[in-house]
This record gives structure tokens, C-alpha cells and sequence, in this order.
């Protein structure tokens, strides 16, 4: 690691790198997985058998501590079902990165708790209350067994949270499900709509959430904000579209003004943020699911040039795309999934070469 | 008459907004006068109105379409002053008959 990167690196660690707060890595080390849900975006079961190198991954997350990344956040599959997590999750706490991991606490209770020391977080995730939980998890006594789970972390003082996928037909649950995760001990709750992705696609359109459905997840999560204050942090991926618009200085590190500064001048975390790590090795921003046109590459081949040839020549679809995404947000007047619309229209934007500068959005062209 | 505490009515208020007896278009009405451009959202409570939502802005707000959106039945504007000098709070009152605090009231039995 040199030293002009490493302090690069420390410089931006305060700065904003798109809407979220830290410069996150989602890394799925394994497809494999002890249930097969309906919903699961990445089509994992108990059959699957990709997983990392565990050599490869930490090198990998070695260079790209020096790029600016913080986080890591373990997903799946089921995480616990990686081999080598414990190796690999100390390695990134030797980096320096914050680690959490989202399981479905199903796992026995010796192997999480192992784990336990070493991680910043651990969020189990919920679909609704237990009939629809395990319905979407194909496992009687899934959401019991996840609720037990949550029940013993935060017995034992460690944070936990949930995070929660609904589809449609379970925003009634949410209110008994939030009062039943804050009796548990839960410190924060994640909502989110089911992404039509993955396994996902399978199910009836009637499970996917219109625009008066976001709008009423929305206001639901605003009157459980008031009823809980101070007590738990409730978070909806969900933001009204002209605020974002209203923030779209924080994409200023992707969309600030080329006569300024080159693209491969600058660290990865300030143009793509999240960045995913598949089960395969392959590199994408945003999302599991982001179209593989945007790949940034593969972790066997990632070398400071590799990514260096990236900035330089292959960014330009992802800024084309997020300016475009951005720019849409100022009439579009609803309320929204950010990464998840990214996300949908990747699949439909082909790649060409950026627009001249002044066609996007940036801080400085403020409307 | 027993009080019936700010969280009681929250409590009710998200799983009246979560069931889906409330109309979807009742829902969407709600959700186009309560997010205002250039407002963000900090509290949202139940009151006499309906709902009352109190908003920031580190603005001096431009309010004045405010008096014509419908179904607002009052508002607000407090300026932080020394403790905050580029931060404001708008307090809105919306009529809101679904959630009107009485109504609330009678249905947790009080």
C-alpha cells in the first residue's frame, strides 16, 4: 500500500460518496444457503456451491481499502456457510474496515456467536410476521427461529437489527412486526420493498410495490419513527425524488466537472459506491443485480492498472446512467427506491459514451 | 376521559396508514400534501387536525403556496433565532378525517 494512497484514502473518509453515509463494499463470499426463498435476488439454496477464494478475496479487499472503502457488508447466501469467514472478516478488521452481516438466524446459535466479537453489526433478516415469513422462507419455524436469534444477540449486549423485505401484500404486518422485533431488542430496523430480481421475478406482479404502495410503506414508517423517537432507528429505503434531487451535490465525486479532475485521478469509493462483490469474484456497482455491462471487472484480475483503465475509459456508462437517474428525479414527484431504480433501468440503458458535461446534473449547474 | 398518550395514537396511526382498507387513493392524496419541496420531515404526529408535521429547513421557507394546497388547516414557522440562525421550523396542520385525533381516541376505547 503506498503512501499517497493510503492518505488519499484517509482524506475522503469524511466526504460523501453518493447517498449513502459510509463507502460500503456488499460482499457475497458464498451463493450457498440453508433455505431457498421466494424472493431471494440471488437465486440461492442449499445446492449452490460457488463461493470465494478466500486468498484472492483478500487481496482484493486489500487494494480496495487504499480505494476509499470502509464497510464491508456480509450477505449471501448465508454468510455463516463460508468456510473461511472467520479468516476473512479478521483480515478486514486488520485492514481497517467496520464489518457487519445480514443472516437469516438460522444458523446454530455457537456459529454466530463465535463471530460475534468481530463484527460491528449483525442484522437478521424478516419478510412480515411468522405466517408470511415462512411461507416466503419455505421453512415452518423460520421466523421463530430468527426471532431466537435476534433474542440472544442482544441478551448478550451485542447491536443487532433486522432487516426487513416486504412484498406488497405484507405492509399490514409491518406495525406488529416492528412491535415484536423492539420487544426482541432490536437496535434499528431496515424496510425495504422486495427488488424484482432473482428468484423475485417469479412472483405474481401483484407482490411488486406500485407508486400509492411506496407512498403508503412511506407514511407507515413515518408514524413508526414518531411512536418509537429515540427508542429503536427505523429506516425506509424510500426517499422523495426531489430530495434526492435536492442532494444531488453528494454525487459529486462521479459527476463533478472533468476540466477539473480525471476519473482516474480519483479513488474508487468517490465514483462507485456501493460496490458489490458477487460469489464469483465480479465487481458491480450499486447492486447484486446491476447490469453486467457495468461490471468494474474481477477480483482475480484487480490490479491498481486494471482499475486504473477502468476510471479512464469504462466509468463513463455509470455516470452517464446516475446523471440521467438523477435528472429524472426533479419532476418526477414520487417517492423512490434510489438503488433499486438504478438498478432496473441499467438493464435497459445501453452503454454509449457520456454526453458533453454540461447535460449533467452536477453541483455546480444547480437548476 | 383517560389521556390518550402521543405513542398510542402513533401506534394506531401505522396500522390505520398500513391496512389497506384506507384507499390507495386516499393514501397517494396524503402523501402529495405532506411531502413539500424544499421541506424535509421531522416529526409526524396525530392532532385535532388529522396529522401535524413539523419540517425543517435551513432556508428561509417559501411558503406561499402553502395557504392554497388542500387540506391544510393551519400553519407555522418558528425561526431557530440565536440557537440556530439558518434553521427553521414550519409546523403544518393537515385535515386529515381519517386521523382525526378524536376519532383515534374512541377507537383505543377512551
Amino acid at each position: 500500500m503506498s503512501s499517497v494512497t493510503s492518505s488519499t484514502a484517509g482524506q475522503v473518509a469524511d466526504s460523501r460518496s453518493g447517498f449513502l453515509p459510509d463507502r460500503v463494499i456488499h460482499l457475497h463470499p458464498t451463493r450457498r444457503c440453508n433455505l431457498s426463498c421466494l424472493h431471494c435476488y440471488s437465486e440461492s439454496d442449499p445446492r449452490r456451491k460457488e463461493s470465494l477464494d478466500p486468498n484472492a478475496l483478500c487481496s482484493a479487499l486489500e487494494l480496495l481499502r487504499t480505494e476509499g472503502y470502509g464497510v464491508i457488508s456480509l450477505s449471501g447466501g448465508e454468510p455463516l456457510l463460508f468456510a473461511p469467514l472467520r479468516s476473512v472478516v479478521e483480515r478486514s478488521r486488520e485492514l481497517g474496515y467496520r464489518v457487519t452481516m445480514i443472516s437469516n438466524g438460522l444458523m446454530p446459535a455457537e456459529r454466530v456467536d463465535r463471530l460475534l466479537p468481530l463484527l460491528d453489526n449483525v442484522a437478521i433478516s424478516f419478510d412480515g410476521l411468522a405466517p408470511t415469513h415462512d411461507a416466503l422462507r419455505g421453512r415452518d419455524g423460520a421466523f421463530e427461529s430468527a426471532s431466537a436469534c435476534v433474542r440472544r444477540i442482544a441478551a448478550q449486549g451485542r447491536p443487532v437489527s433486522a432487516a426487513i423485505s416486504l412484498t406488497r401484500s405484507s405492509i399490514p404486518d409491518l406495525p406488529d412486526l416492528v412491535d415484536h422485533l423492539v420487544g426482541l431488542g432490536v437496535r434499528a430496523i431496515q424496510i425495504r420493498p422486495v427488488a424484482r430480481a432473482g428468484r423475485a421475478r417469479s412472483l405474481a406482479d401483484s407482490s411488486f410495490f406500485g407508486a400509492s404502495d411506496r407512498a403508503r410503506l412511506y407514511l407507515v414508517v413515518m408514524a413508526l419513527q414518531q411512536e418509537l423517537q429515540d427508542q429503536v432507528r427505523v429506516h425506509c429505503d424510500l426517499a422523495p425524488s426531489d430530495g434526492l434531487w435536492r442532494q444531488r451535490d453528494d454525487y459529486a465525486g462521479l459527476l463533478g466537472e472533468c476540466a477539473e479532475w480525471r476519473c482516474e485521478d480519483r479513488l474508487l469509493s468517490d465514483l462507485v459506491n456501493p460496490l458489490v462483490i458477487t460469489e464469483v469474484g465480479r465487481l458491480k456497482p450499486i447492486a447484486y443485480d446491476f447490469d453486467a455491462r457495468f461490471d468494474i471487472g474481477s477480483i482475480d484480475e484487480l490490479s491498481p492498472q486494471t482499475l486504473h483503465a477502468y476510471k479512464r475509459t469504462r466509468v463513463s456508462g455509470l455516470r452517464e446512467l446516475v446523471a440521467r437517474a438523477l435528472a429524472d428525479m426533479q419532476h418526477r414527484g414520487e417517492l423512490v427506491d434510489w438503488f433499486d431504480h438504478c438498478t432496473r433501468i441499467s438493464s435497459m440503458q445501453v452503454a454509449r459514451r457520456p454526453e458533453p458535461e454540461h447535460s449533467l446534473p452536477a453541483a455546480h449547474q444547480r437548476a | 376521559m383517560a389521556t390518550v398518550s402521543t405513542k398510542e395514537l402513533s401506534a394506531r396511526m401505522s396500522k390505520r396508514l398500513a391496512n389497506f382498507k384506507l384507499s390507495d387513493a386516499a393514501i397517494r392524496s396524503l402523501a402529495d400534501r405532506v411531502l413539500i419541496e424544499g421541506l424535509s420531515i421531522g416529526r409526524f404526529n396525530p392532532c385535532i387536525y388529522g396529522i401535524c408535521i413539523d419540517y425543517f429547513s435551513d432556508k428561509y421557507p417559501r411558503l406561499e403556496g402553502l395557504s392554497k394546497k388542500l387540506g391544510v388547516s393551519k400553519w407555522e414557522v418558528f425561526p431557530y433565532g440565536i440557537i440556530d440562525w439558518d434553521r427553521f421550523l414550519v409546523r403544518v396542520a393537515f385535515d386529515v378525517a381519517e386521523f382525526e385525533g378524536k376519532g383515534l381516541a374512541r377507537e383505543l376505547g377512551h
